[in-house]
């Protein structure tokens, strides 16, 4: 019996597809990164780094890693077209938040778009990436220093962390992945999201 | 720019049939735009069941044009013109304001369709050469593409009558599609 129920668990949890944001100032390497994923995750190539242009709309990649599905929203920076991030809160199960760690001069840029990311309540127990990107390049900050920088208050209760990568070479993306999946799978947010869409949590 | 065009789309699809459809309101400047991409000859054809369906044959590449909005009699035969879209390029009069509710609600229609599910959608915010055209945020706002959660998609600000804008579109459209697509 509960080999049963253990097999139709893992059923239903072998369809769990988890919406990742990618969100971030212009120029940080949020699509870089995505291209990246791609390339990592799935047989797609991704585009080269210097194929990619700036973008002004959404970007989609879908992966799997270990039966899990994710699904990254990767939406452009620039400041006229911040405002539709909000509109795809509501069904993220998490949240990546790219900083181009060599910019020092764009770090308050950054800092206060991402704070008023966390202030939305849509994004409420939203887990949280940082990550400083751009580690292949020599002045870039550690997630350390970054982390020190941004000094973000108010981050108690939801689940977050720093880590270096570079979405150029690859550093640091399957740590941020597999700790994103760790995350979403126990988190209160991927529960509530699940009841919402009538899924098996709630049958 | 008919030689930047074969540089980007030559070899995407290989040998494949695929289709991109150019779609909006009348008058959004959906021909205009393939005039300027020169490609070929714009062939028009209004078949029996009355509505008119602009063709340019691109090398195994169809574009195709026609307007929305009017008569919902001969919808369903839209339906014939959907299998193997690749893409839908989704143009509108950026300046005509007055008409960016009924583009919206014909561009939400046709993305509802069974058969275009996997289609990247390019939006083009035409006619910012006039005044008073608003520009790729507040098109993005009015045409609510924020709803759109299940396929690529990316606005442009073009003017077909100077050629601006269309080529960077074309050129994200081709980097989607090579990179995976929808």
């Amino acid at each position: 019996m509960f080999s049963l129920f253990y097999g139709l668990w893992k059923y239903m949890f072998s369809k769990t597809e988890f919406h990742v944001l990618i969100l971030g100032i212009d120029k940080a390497g949020k699509t870089t990164l995505l291209e990246k994923l791609k390339s990592v995750y799935s047989n797609l190539e991704g585009l080269p780094p210097d194929r990619i242009v700036p973008t002004v709309g959404l970007n989609i990649g879908r992966i799997e890693v270990s039966n899990t599905k994710l699904v990254f929203w990767d939406l452009g920076g620039q400041p006229g077209l911040r405002l539709i991030w909000e509109k795809y809160y509501e069904e993220a199960h998490a949240v990546v938040y790219v900083i181009d760690a060599t910019c020092p001069s764009r770090f308050e840029d950054s800092k206060s778009a991402l704070e008023k990311v966390l202030r939305h309540e849509d994004l409420q127990g939203a887990p949280l990436l940082i990550l400083a990107n751009k580690q292949d390049l020599n002045d870039a900050v550690s997630s350390e220093e970054l982390a020190r920088y941004l000094d973000l208050k108010k981050l108690d209760e939801r689940v977050y962390m720093f880590e270096a990568v570079s979405a150029y070479d690859g550093m640091g993306i399957k740590e941020s992945v597999e700790w994103l999946v760790e995350v979403m799978e126990r988190s209160k947010r991927t529960e509530t999201l699940r009841a919402r869409a009538g899924g098996p949590a709630s049958a | 720019m008919g030689i930047l065009f074969t540089k980007m789309f030559s070899s995407l699809f290989g040998n494949k049939e695929a289709r991109i459809l150019v779609l909006g309101l009348d008058n959004a400047g959906k021909t205009t735009i393939l005039y300027r991409l020169q490609m070929g000859e714009v062939v028009s054809t209004i078949p029996t069941i009355g509505f008119n369906v602009e063709t340019v044959q691109y090398s195994n590449i169809k574009f195709q044009v026609w307007d929305l909005g009017g008569q919902t009699s001969i919808r369903p035969y839209w339906r014939c013109y959907f299998p193997n879209t690749q893409a839908i390029i989704y143009v509108v009069d950026s300046s005509d304001t007055d008409r960016l509710v009924i583009a919206k609600e014909e561009f939400h229609a046709i993305l509802e369709e069974e058969e275009l599910k996997g289609a990247v959608v390019l939006i083009f915010a035409n006619k910012q050469d006039l005044p008073g055209a608003l520009d790729d945020a507040a098109i993005t706002e009015a045409l609510e593409l924020h709803k759109i959660k299940n396929r690529q998609w990316s606005i442009f600000k073009t003017s077909a009558i100077k050629g601006e804008g269309l080529f960077e579109g074309l050129d994200w459209l081709s980097n989607t599609l090579k990179s995976g697509g929808g």
